[in-house]
Protein backbone atom coordinates (compact mmCIF):
# COMPACT_ATOMS: atom_id res chain seq x y z
CA UNK A 1 0.00 0.00 0.00
CA UNK A 2 1.01 3.45 -0.94
CA UNK A 3 2.19 5.52 2.23
CA UNK A 4 3.15 8.53 0.70
CA UNK A 5 -0.10 9.62 -0.73
CA UNK A 6 -0.70 13.66 -0.18
CA UNK A 7 -4.21 14.37 0.97
CA UNK A 8 -4.98 10.98 2.83
CA UNK A 9 -5.72 13.03 6.28
CA UNK A 10 -8.86 15.49 6.24
CA UNK A 11 -6.77 17.72 8.64
CA UNK A 12 -4.70 18.39 5.76
CA UNK A 13 -7.17 19.95 3.94
CA UNK A 14 -6.86 23.65 1.78
CA UNK A 15 -9.22 24.55 5.02
CA UNK A 16 -7.47 23.99 7.98
CA UNK A 17 -4.67 24.73 5.96
CA UNK A 18 -1.70 22.27 7.36
CA UNK A 19 -0.43 20.33 4.40
CA UNK A 20 2.60 21.71 2.45
CA UNK A 21 3.68 23.25 5.99
CA UNK A 22 7.39 22.49 7.08
CA UNK A 23 7.28 20.87 10.61
CA UNK A 24 8.99 23.43 13.13
CA UNK A 25 8.27 22.72 16.45
CA UNK A 26 6.08 25.61 18.41
CA UNK A 27 6.04 25.29 21.90
CA UNK A 28 4.08 22.81 23.23
CA UNK A 29 2.38 23.17 26.32
CA UNK A 30 4.02 21.34 29.03
CA UNK A 31 1.81 18.21 29.75
CA UNK A 32 1.66 19.14 33.22
CA UNK A 33 -0.39 22.25 32.35
CA UNK A 34 -2.33 20.28 29.86
CA UNK A 35 -3.42 18.18 32.93
CA UNK A 36 -4.04 21.16 35.07
CA UNK A 37 -6.44 23.12 32.53
CA UNK A 38 -8.17 19.99 31.83
CA UNK A 39 -9.00 19.13 35.23
CA UNK A 40 -9.55 22.75 35.83
CA UNK A 41 -12.36 22.83 32.95
CA UNK A 42 -14.17 19.88 34.81
CA UNK A 43 -14.00 22.31 38.16
CA UNK A 44 -17.15 24.57 39.19
CA UNK A 45 -14.62 26.20 41.28
CA UNK A 46 -12.99 29.61 40.05
CA UNK A 47 -9.79 28.90 39.10
CA UNK A 48 -6.91 30.97 37.56
CA UNK A 49 -3.67 29.15 35.59
CA UNK A 50 0.16 30.92 34.60
CA UNK A 51 2.77 29.29 33.14
CA UNK A 52 6.42 29.57 34.40
CA UNK A 53 6.68 33.16 32.61
CA UNK A 54 3.51 34.10 34.87
CA UNK A 55 1.43 34.74 32.04
CA UNK A 56 -2.31 33.79 32.46
CA UNK A 57 -2.85 31.04 29.75
CA UNK A 58 -6.54 29.90 31.55
CA UNK A 59 -8.88 30.14 33.26
CA UNK A 60 -12.03 28.08 33.68
CA UNK A 61 -16.23 28.75 33.03
CA UNK A 62 -16.44 29.29 36.70
CA UNK A 63 -13.82 32.15 36.90
CA UNK A 64 -15.26 33.55 34.19
CA UNK A 65 -18.70 33.88 35.47
CA UNK A 66 -17.12 35.65 38.66
CA UNK A 67 -15.35 38.30 36.06
CA UNK A 68 -17.82 38.62 33.45
CA UNK A 69 -15.84 37.05 30.45
CA UNK A 70 -15.19 34.21 29.07
CA UNK A 71 -11.42 33.22 28.85
CA UNK A 72 -11.73 32.51 25.04
CA UNK A 73 -13.06 36.18 24.74
CA UNK A 74 -10.01 37.33 26.43
CA UNK A 75 -6.99 35.08 25.75
CA UNK A 76 -3.41 34.94 26.62
CA UNK A 77 -3.04 37.93 29.00
CA UNK A 78 -0.09 39.00 30.36
CA UNK A 79 0.06 40.28 34.55
CA UNK A 80 0.11 43.83 33.44
CA UNK A 81 -2.56 43.81 31.40
CA UNK A 82 -4.64 41.27 34.14
CA UNK A 83 -4.00 43.95 36.47
CA UNK A 84 -5.76 46.50 34.67
CA UNK A 85 -8.71 44.65 33.86
CA UNK A 86 -9.81 43.07 37.14
CA UNK A 87 -7.68 44.51 40.02
CA UNK A 88 -7.32 43.11 42.41
CA UNK A 89 -7.58 45.04 44.92
CA UNK A 90 -6.49 44.61 49.18
CA UNK A 91 -9.17 45.10 51.63
CA UNK A 92 -8.93 48.39 51.81
CA UNK A 93 -9.21 49.43 47.93
CA UNK A 94 -5.41 49.81 46.99
CA UNK A 95 -4.50 48.12 44.02
CA UNK A 96 -2.64 45.28 44.97
CA UNK A 97 1.47 45.17 43.43
CA UNK A 98 1.97 42.55 40.98
CA UNK A 99 4.95 40.76 43.01
CA UNK A 100 2.75 40.38 45.95
CA UNK A 101 0.03 38.29 44.17
CA UNK A 102 -0.28 34.84 45.17
CA UNK A 103 -0.33 33.58 41.79
CA UNK A 104 3.31 35.67 41.07
CA UNK A 105 4.39 33.96 44.40
CA UNK A 106 3.66 30.83 43.42
CA UNK A 107 5.57 30.98 40.42
CA UNK A 108 8.76 33.10 41.66
CA UNK A 109 9.22 31.64 44.49
CA UNK A 110 7.73 28.10 44.47
CA UNK A 111 6.21 28.19 47.29
CA UNK A 112 2.06 28.06 47.96
CA UNK A 113 0.42 31.59 48.67
CA UNK A 114 -2.90 32.96 50.33
CA UNK A 115 -4.54 36.15 50.74
CA UNK A 116 -8.36 37.77 50.58
CA UNK A 117 -8.36 40.19 47.81
CA UNK A 118 -11.36 41.57 45.76
CA UNK A 119 -11.58 41.13 41.81
CA UNK A 120 -13.37 43.64 39.94
CA UNK A 121 -15.60 42.31 37.13
CA UNK A 122 -16.30 43.63 33.71
CA UNK A 123 -20.12 45.11 34.83
CA UNK A 124 -18.06 47.00 37.61
CA UNK A 125 -19.15 44.83 40.65
CA UNK A 126 -16.26 44.22 43.11
CA UNK A 127 -16.06 40.23 44.49
CA UNK A 128 -14.11 39.68 47.78
CA UNK A 129 -12.48 36.50 47.63
CA UNK A 130 -9.95 34.17 49.00
CA UNK A 131 -7.03 33.24 46.83
CA UNK A 132 -5.16 29.99 47.08
CA UNK A 133 -1.67 29.40 44.66
CA UNK A 134 0.28 26.58 44.42
CA UNK A 135 3.26 25.79 42.09
CA UNK A 136 3.28 23.60 39.57
CA UNK A 137 6.78 21.55 40.07
CA UNK A 138 7.71 18.98 37.75
CA UNK A 139 11.35 16.95 37.51
CA UNK A 140 12.13 19.31 34.84
CA UNK A 141 11.42 22.59 37.30
CA UNK A 142 8.23 25.38 37.62
CA UNK A 143 6.17 24.95 34.95
CA UNK A 144 3.21 27.50 36.08
CA UNK A 145 1.08 28.05 38.78
CA UNK A 146 -2.74 27.66 39.79
CA UNK A 147 -4.99 29.82 41.40
CA UNK A 148 -8.12 28.50 43.17
CA UNK A 149 -10.19 31.43 44.27
CA UNK A 150 -13.28 31.24 47.17
CA UNK A 151 -15.82 33.23 48.57
CA UNK A 152 -14.53 35.27 51.39
CA UNK A 153 -15.89 35.01 54.46
CA UNK A 154 -14.39 37.63 56.61
CA UNK A 155 -16.69 39.77 55.24
CA UNK A 156 -19.49 37.86 54.67
CA UNK A 157 -20.26 39.33 51.11
CA UNK A 158 -17.89 37.25 49.04
CA UNK A 159 -18.78 35.82 46.04
CA UNK A 160 -18.82 31.77 45.58
CA UNK A 161 -18.15 30.02 43.19
CA UNK A 162 -20.46 29.52 40.20
CA UNK B 1 13.64 4.40 7.88
CA UNK B 2 12.26 0.58 7.78
CA UNK B 3 9.49 0.22 10.83
CA UNK B 4 8.56 -3.23 11.56
CA UNK B 5 5.56 -4.06 14.73
CA UNK B 6 6.81 -7.15 16.72
CA UNK B 7 4.32 -6.66 19.61
CA UNK B 8 1.17 -4.52 19.02
CA UNK B 9 -0.90 -5.91 22.00
CA UNK B 10 -1.34 -3.49 25.29
CA UNK B 11 -1.41 -4.84 28.96
CA UNK B 12 -0.39 -7.96 28.42
CA UNK B 13 0.09 -10.89 26.35
CA UNK B 14 -2.50 -12.39 24.86
CA UNK B 15 -1.19 -15.24 22.54
CA UNK B 16 -3.81 -17.75 20.92
CA UNK B 17 -5.53 -18.57 17.97
CA UNK B 18 -7.79 -15.98 18.54
CA UNK B 19 -5.01 -13.08 18.48
CA UNK B 20 -2.99 -15.04 15.39
CA UNK B 21 -3.61 -12.13 12.93
CA UNK B 22 -2.45 -9.07 14.93
CA UNK B 23 -0.62 -10.75 17.01
CA UNK B 24 -0.11 -11.41 21.39
CA UNK B 25 2.98 -9.78 21.70
CA UNK B 26 2.88 -6.71 23.59
CA UNK B 27 4.56 -3.17 22.54
CA UNK B 28 7.48 -3.29 20.63
CA UNK B 29 8.80 -1.48 17.10
CA UNK B 30 11.40 -2.00 15.16
CA UNK B 31 13.05 1.01 13.30
CA UNK B 32 16.39 0.64 11.38
CA UNK B 33 17.60 4.22 10.58
CA UNK B 34 18.80 4.79 6.86
CA UNK B 35 22.36 4.35 8.16
CA UNK B 36 21.48 1.72 9.46
CA UNK B 37 21.21 1.76 13.20
CA UNK B 38 18.67 0.46 15.29
CA UNK B 39 16.64 1.18 17.43
CA UNK B 40 14.07 -0.29 19.47
CA UNK B 41 10.61 1.48 20.38
CA UNK B 42 9.85 -0.10 23.97
CA UNK B 43 10.59 -3.69 24.99
CA UNK B 44 7.10 -5.35 25.33
CA UNK B 45 7.54 -8.90 24.47
CA UNK B 46 7.99 -8.13 21.30
CA UNK B 47 11.48 -7.51 21.52
CA UNK B 48 12.37 -11.08 22.23
CA UNK B 49 11.57 -11.84 18.26
CA UNK B 50 13.28 -8.68 17.05
CA UNK B 51 16.95 -9.79 19.09
CA UNK B 52 16.23 -13.44 17.35
CA UNK B 53 16.34 -11.51 14.05
CA UNK B 54 19.59 -9.55 15.06
CA UNK B 55 22.66 -10.93 13.72
CA UNK B 56 25.52 -12.51 16.08
CA UNK B 57 28.07 -9.89 15.77
CA UNK B 58 29.37 -6.88 17.44
CA UNK B 59 26.61 -4.10 17.53
CA UNK B 60 25.19 -0.95 18.97
CA UNK B 61 21.46 -0.40 19.86
CA UNK B 62 19.31 1.51 21.70
CA UNK B 63 15.89 0.94 22.94
CA UNK B 64 13.88 3.59 23.51
CA UNK B 65 11.11 3.27 26.38
CA UNK B 66 7.89 5.06 26.63
CA UNK B 67 7.35 4.38 30.31
CA UNK B 68 7.86 1.58 32.54
CA UNK B 69 4.71 -0.23 32.81
CA UNK B 70 5.04 -4.18 32.06
CA UNK B 71 4.17 -4.34 28.91
CA UNK B 72 7.00 -2.05 27.52
CA UNK B 73 9.64 -3.54 28.80
CA UNK B 74 8.94 -7.25 29.92
CA UNK B 75 10.73 -8.53 27.13
CA UNK B 76 14.20 -6.74 28.24
CA UNK B 77 15.42 -10.38 30.05
CA UNK B 78 14.94 -12.29 26.76
CA UNK B 79 16.66 -10.10 24.30
CA UNK B 80 19.06 -12.43 23.06
CA UNK B 81 21.73 -9.35 22.19
CA UNK B 82 21.60 -8.53 26.00
CA UNK B 83 23.47 -11.68 26.53
CA UNK B 84 26.38 -11.08 23.78
CA UNK B 85 29.18 -9.61 25.36
CA UNK B 86 29.55 -7.97 22.16
CA UNK B 87 26.83 -5.85 21.84
CA UNK B 88 26.53 -2.50 23.54
CA UNK B 89 22.83 -1.48 24.08
CA UNK B 90 21.89 2.01 25.50
CA UNK B 91 18.48 2.33 27.00
CA UNK B 92 16.56 5.28 26.97
CA UNK B 93 13.84 6.38 29.20
CA UNK B 94 11.67 8.92 31.43
CA UNK B 95 12.93 10.43 34.46
CA UNK B 96 11.40 10.26 38.09
CA UNK B 97 11.90 12.19 40.90
CA UNK B 98 12.09 8.47 42.51
CA UNK B 99 15.03 7.15 41.72
CA UNK B 100 17.16 6.38 38.80
CA UNK B 101 15.91 4.60 35.23
CA UNK B 102 18.11 1.88 36.24
CA UNK B 103 16.87 1.30 39.46
CA UNK B 104 13.28 1.51 38.25
CA UNK B 105 14.02 -1.59 35.63
CA UNK B 106 16.25 -3.43 37.60
CA UNK B 107 13.19 -3.44 40.11
CA UNK B 108 11.82 -6.53 37.21
CA UNK B 109 15.29 -7.63 36.80
CA UNK B 110 16.15 -8.57 40.26
CA UNK B 111 14.92 -11.71 41.91
CA UNK B 112 12.26 -13.09 42.85
CA UNK B 113 11.05 -11.74 39.22
CA UNK B 114 13.90 -12.22 37.26
CA UNK B 115 16.73 -15.34 37.54
CA UNK B 116 19.19 -12.36 36.11
CA UNK B 117 20.39 -8.89 37.70
CA UNK B 118 21.19 -6.04 35.67
CA UNK B 119 24.74 -6.09 36.76
CA UNK B 120 24.83 -9.45 35.24
CA UNK B 121 24.35 -8.53 31.77
CA UNK B 122 26.47 -9.82 29.48
CA UNK B 123 26.25 -6.81 27.20
CA UNK B 124 27.49 -3.51 28.24
CA UNK B 125 24.22 -1.88 28.89
CA UNK B 126 23.99 1.40 29.98
CA UNK B 127 20.95 4.03 31.00
CA UNK B 128 19.89 7.11 30.19
CA UNK B 129 16.99 9.84 30.84
CA UNK B 130 15.53 11.30 27.53
CA UNK B 131 17.08 14.81 27.55
CA UNK B 132 14.14 17.56 26.85
CA UNK B 133 15.97 18.64 23.26
CA UNK B 134 16.28 16.76 20.66
CA UNK B 135 19.34 14.81 20.16
CA UNK B 136 20.35 12.64 17.47
CA UNK B 137 20.96 8.80 16.98
CA UNK B 138 22.92 7.69 13.70
CA UNK B 139 21.31 9.55 11.22
CA UNK B 140 17.53 10.46 12.68
CA UNK B 141 16.88 13.07 15.37
CA UNK B 142 15.26 12.43 18.01
CA UNK B 143 12.68 13.97 19.88
CA UNK B 144 10.49 12.95 22.97
CA UNK B 145 7.54 14.32 25.21
CA UNK B 146 5.42 13.97 28.18
CA UNK B 147 1.97 12.51 27.25
CA UNK B 148 -1.28 11.99 29.44
CA UNK B 149 -0.91 8.57 30.73
CA UNK B 150 -0.67 6.93 34.04
CA UNK B 151 2.95 7.81 35.39
CA UNK B 152 5.80 8.98 33.77
CA UNK B 153 5.35 8.51 29.94
CA UNK B 154 7.09 9.45 26.68
CA UNK B 155 5.68 9.44 23.05
CA UNK B 156 8.76 9.96 20.61
CA UNK B 157 8.99 11.53 17.49
CA UNK B 158 11.80 9.97 14.79
CA UNK B 159 12.99 12.43 11.76
CA UNK B 160 14.89 10.72 9.75
CA UNK B 161 15.25 12.57 5.94
CA UNK B 162 12.12 13.58 4.88
CA UNK B 163 10.17 10.99 6.66
CA UNK B 164 8.93 10.87 10.52
CA UNK B 165 7.34 8.50 12.66
CA UNK B 166 5.53 9.53 15.32
CA UNK B 167 5.27 6.71 18.06
CA UNK B 168 2.84 7.37 21.26
CA UNK B 169 1.56 4.22 22.10
CA UNK B 170 -0.09 4.51 25.70
CA UNK B 171 -2.02 7.98 25.42
CA UNK B 172 -5.08 9.74 27.00
CA UNK B 173 -5.08 12.76 25.58
CA UNK B 174 -9.46 13.40 25.50
CA UNK B 175 -9.22 13.07 29.38
CA UNK B 176 -10.94 15.76 29.95
CA UNK B 177 -10.80 17.62 26.54
CA UNK B 178 -12.42 18.43 23.52
CA UNK B 179 -9.51 17.08 20.89
CA UNK B 180 -11.99 18.47 18.17
CA UNK B 181 -11.90 21.88 19.90
CA UNK B 182 -8.88 22.27 21.53
CA UNK B 183 -5.69 24.89 20.60
CA UNK B 184 -3.43 22.87 19.14
CA UNK B 185 -0.66 23.12 21.72
CA UNK B 186 -3.20 21.86 24.15
CA UNK B 187 -3.06 18.65 22.94
CA UNK B 188 -0.76 16.25 24.41
CA UNK B 189 1.50 14.81 22.05
CA UNK B 190 0.45 17.35 19.30
CA UNK B 191 3.90 18.39 18.45
CA UNK B 192 5.65 14.65 18.20
CA UNK B 193 2.89 13.84 15.84
CA UNK B 194 2.38 17.08 13.76
CA UNK B 195 2.45 15.88 9.82
CA UNK B 196 4.05 13.03 10.66
CA UNK B 197 4.62 10.47 7.77
CA UNK B 198 3.69 7.70 10.22
CA UNK B 199 1.90 7.70 13.46
CA UNK B 200 1.65 4.59 15.60
CA UNK B 201 -0.85 5.67 17.93
CA UNK B 202 -2.92 3.73 21.11
CA UNK B 203 -5.84 2.65 20.35
CA UNK B 204 -7.13 0.41 22.69
CA UNK B 205 -10.70 0.67 23.36
CA UNK B 206 -14.08 0.85 21.30
CA UNK B 207 -15.81 3.99 21.76
CA UNK B 208 -18.33 1.81 23.27
CA UNK B 209 -15.76 0.70 26.00
CA UNK B 210 -14.07 3.60 26.65
CA UNK B 211 -16.57 5.06 29.23
CA UNK B 212 -15.68 1.87 31.77
CA UNK B 213 -11.85 2.85 31.42
CA UNK B 214 -11.97 7.06 31.79
CA UNK B 215 -8.56 7.87 32.98
CA UNK B 216 -6.82 4.58 32.17
CA UNK B 217 -4.53 6.12 30.04
CA UNK B 218 -5.61 4.88 26.76
CA UNK B 219 -7.64 5.62 23.73
CA UNK B 220 -10.83 5.34 22.11
CA UNK B 221 -10.99 4.70 18.70
CA UNK B 222 -12.77 8.43 18.15
CA UNK B 223 -10.31 9.36 20.12
CA UNK B 224 -7.21 8.40 17.68
CA UNK B 225 -8.71 9.62 14.97
CA UNK B 226 -9.34 12.68 16.28
CA UNK B 227 -5.65 13.05 17.39
CA UNK B 228 -4.51 11.88 13.84
CA UNK B 229 -6.59 14.05 12.31
CA UNK B 230 -5.96 17.60 14.10
CA UNK B 231 -1.96 16.83 14.35
CA UNK B 232 -2.01 15.85 10.14
CA UNK B 233 -0.04 12.32 10.29
CA UNK B 234 -0.31 11.21 6.53
CA UNK B 235 -1.16 7.33 7.90
CA UNK B 236 -2.33 6.22 11.37
CA UNK B 237 -1.54 2.64 13.05
CA UNK B 238 -4.05 1.97 15.69
CA UNK B 239 -1.56 0.30 18.07
CA UNK B 240 -1.92 -0.92 21.52
CA UNK B 241 -4.88 -3.65 21.37
CA UNK B 242 -6.68 -4.75 24.11
CA UNK B 243 -5.81 -8.46 25.02
CA UNK B 244 -9.73 -8.94 25.16
CA UNK B 245 -9.77 -8.16 21.68
CA UNK B 246 -9.91 -11.47 19.39
CA UNK B 247 -9.05 -10.85 15.91
CA UNK B 248 -12.17 -10.84 14.73
CA UNK B 249 -13.26 -7.78 16.77
CA UNK B 250 -9.92 -6.06 15.68
CA UNK B 251 -11.25 -6.53 12.42
CA UNK B 252 -14.41 -5.21 12.92
CA UNK B 253 -12.98 -2.23 14.51
CA UNK B 254 -10.74 -1.57 11.88
CA UNK B 255 -13.68 -1.30 9.80
CA UNK B 256 -15.37 1.04 12.25
CA UNK B 257 -12.27 3.20 12.30
CA UNK B 258 -11.77 3.21 8.37
CA UNK B 259 -15.63 4.41 8.08
CA UNK B 260 -14.76 6.93 10.86
CA UNK B 261 -12.19 8.37 8.78
CA UNK B 262 -13.91 8.18 5.69
CA UNK B 263 -16.66 10.56 7.35
CA UNK B 264 -14.39 12.75 8.24
CA UNK B 265 -12.94 13.28 4.56
CA UNK B 266 -9.92 10.90 4.86
CA UNK B 267 -8.46 8.13 2.52
CA UNK B 268 -9.41 4.65 4.49
CA UNK B 269 -6.59 3.40 3.14
CA UNK B 270 -4.67 5.77 5.50
CA UNK B 271 -6.06 4.36 8.96
CA UNK B 272 -5.46 0.87 9.63
CA UNK B 273 -4.73 -1.26 12.46
CA UNK B 274 -1.41 -2.90 14.22
CA UNK B 275 -0.36 -6.70 13.18
CA UNK B 276 2.66 -8.23 14.06
CA UNK B 277 5.54 -8.20 11.88
CA UNK B 278 3.76 -5.57 9.45
CA UNK B 279 6.80 -3.69 8.08
CA UNK B 280 6.50 -0.28 6.41
CA UNK B 281 9.09 1.52 4.49
CA UNK B 282 9.64 5.36 4.97
CA UNK B 283 12.11 6.60 2.14
CA UNK B 284 14.63 9.14 2.91
CA UNK B 285 13.03 11.91 0.28
CA UNK B 286 9.34 12.17 0.63
CA UNK B 287 7.82 9.98 -2.11
CA UNK B 288 5.97 7.47 -1.22
CA UNK B 289 5.97 4.42 0.81
CA UNK B 290 5.02 0.80 1.35
CA UNK B 291 3.70 -0.87 4.23
CA UNK B 292 4.17 -5.35 3.86
CA UNK B 293 3.06 -7.74 6.36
Amino acid sequence: MDLGSCGANPGNSPLLGRRGTKVSFVTQRPLELILARNLMSALSTPAFLVDEGGLLVFYNEAAGLLLGKRFEELGTVGPQEWGSLFGPFDPEGQPIPYDELPLVTAVRAGRPAHAELTVRSTDGSNHDVEVSAFPILTPHGSQGAIAVFWPSLANGNGTGPA
Amino acid sequence: MKVKLWGTRGSIPAPGPETIRYGGNTSCVGVTLSDGSLLALDAGTGIRCLGLSQPDEPARLHILLTHLHLDHIQGLVFFAPAFRPQTEIVIWGPASPEASLRDRIARYISAPLSPVEVRELPCDVSFRHTPESEWEIGSARIRSASVSHRGPTLGYRIDDGDSSLAYIPDHEPALGADLDELEEDWISGFELARDASLLIHDGQYTDAEYPCHIGWGHSATSHALSFARRTGAERTVLFHHDPMHSDEQLDALGADARERWVELGGDPEAVELAAERTEYELPARAASATATA
